[in-house]
């Protein structure tokens, strides 16, 4: 009985897993290779291409805020829609801040928001009595880099009023 | 004597729970894996604040160079220390023309000669460490970027011992845009 059960085994081999166990061996390897823990993730999508710098600081954590081709967002809540118009001079839709939505170069609902960010920060930077907590003011900008440069100068300006005075513009990182 | 054979039969390595844990492994890595490194530059705010800033003694100092590079779309235009920039062995003065004509893509602009320019301004002043940005308005993110990596080290002039760029100004300020 115990034999001709063994050489139906046979007969109808095992999977080999070996040779599966050698590619997910030389996948892990790879992966914890580029396993990070940094502070800040990037969501890598269409609306929000980073610019490649040669910068060398490594990010730290602060307030994020993302402008890409189509929105606002603070800490990953959206603030505000960005809206297109057409460009006179190339003939092309470029993204605009609506002219409802800030008062001179302020945008309101960012503003509002950032206020709060601030106060946040603050009252937990009072209670946690050291100083690595305290409110600095420092603000991680990701910004799509087609935007037109008046954006992301009203973005800081706005931030700018709610006591941000710090920015640091997230890029990635020239291998070459 | 068959008992035996039995055993010898059944030995060989058990993967499969090495498999369950590395499939479990695999997804887990890959969701925290980074394939692009990051890395940030630093700035002050824009001098377009409506309230009142606190003005730095410092910052009125008349020896000071107060570097200031426009970006515009027509090139660059360096101004600073009321425009006693080194002219002298330029064709274009303190101008750095874009390689194509109205600058129509971030590559257009001319980093290189801009690094340049700067290189011989260093020379002159060899403490100034800021340089204050000020972009046209509808100048791409990208190109101010790229002026910032342009005007923060000589790629050209690296140390031997520690492999670094020559610092020129890594202190970037930006200041309003102009229309």
């Amino acid at each position: 009985m115990a034999r001709s059960k063994t050489r139906r085994m046979k007969g109808n081999e095992e999977l080999n897993i070996t040779s599966m166990m050698d590619m997910m061996t030389i996948i892990l390897v790879f992966l914890l290779k580029s396993y990070s823990t940094d502070d800040i993730t990037v969501q890598g999508n269409d609306d929000l291409q980073l610019p490649v710098s040669s910068s060398l600081m490594p990010p730290k954590l602060a307030v994020n805020v993302i402008v890409s081709q189509r929105q606002i967002l603070v800490d990953g809540e959206p603030v505000l829609m960005l809206e297109e118009a057409l460009d006179e001079k190339t003939q092309q839709m470029v993204p605009r801040i609506p002219e409802d939505a800030k008062r001179g170069p302020k945008i309101l609902e960012l503003y509002d928001k950032m206020v709060a960010k601030a106060e946040q920060a603050k009252r937990l930077g009072e209670k946690s009595r050291s100083e690595e907590f305290d409110f600095k003011g420092q603000v991680l900008l990701q910004c799509d880099k087609r935007l037109p440069w008046e954006i992301v100068r009203d973005v800081m300006f706005t931030a700018g009023q709610a006591q941000f005075g710090e920015f640091r513009f997230v890029v990635i990182k020239n291998s070459g | 004597m068959r008992k035996a054979r039995k055993e010898y039969e059944e030995k060989g390595l058990d993967l499969v729970p090495i498999m369950n844990l590395v499939t479990i492994l695999i997804p887990f890595l890959l969701m925290s894996a980074q394939f692009v490194t990051l890395a940030v530059i630093d700035t002050t705010l824009p001098a377009i604040s409506s309230e009142a800033q606190p003005v730095d003694p410092e910052d009125k100092d008349e020896d000071k160079l107060n570097l200031s590079i426009l970006i515009t779309s027509e090139g660059y235009t360096l101004t600073g220390a009321d425009e006693v920039l080194p002219k002298d062995d330029e064709e274009n003065g303190p101008n750095v023309p874009c390689l194509e004509n109205g600058c129509p893509t971030a590559e257009s602009y001319d980093y290189a000669a801009l690094t340049k320019k700067l290189v011989t301004v260093k020379n002159r002043w060899p403490d100034e460490q800021n340089a204050i940005l000020v972009p046209e308005t509808k100048v791409p993110y990208e190109v101010v970027v790229l002026t910032m990596d342009a005007s923060r080290n000589d790629p050209e002039d690296v140390d031997q011992d520690t492999n670094k760029a020559r610092d020129l100004f890594p202190f970037v300020v930006i200041a309003a845009g102009v229309n």
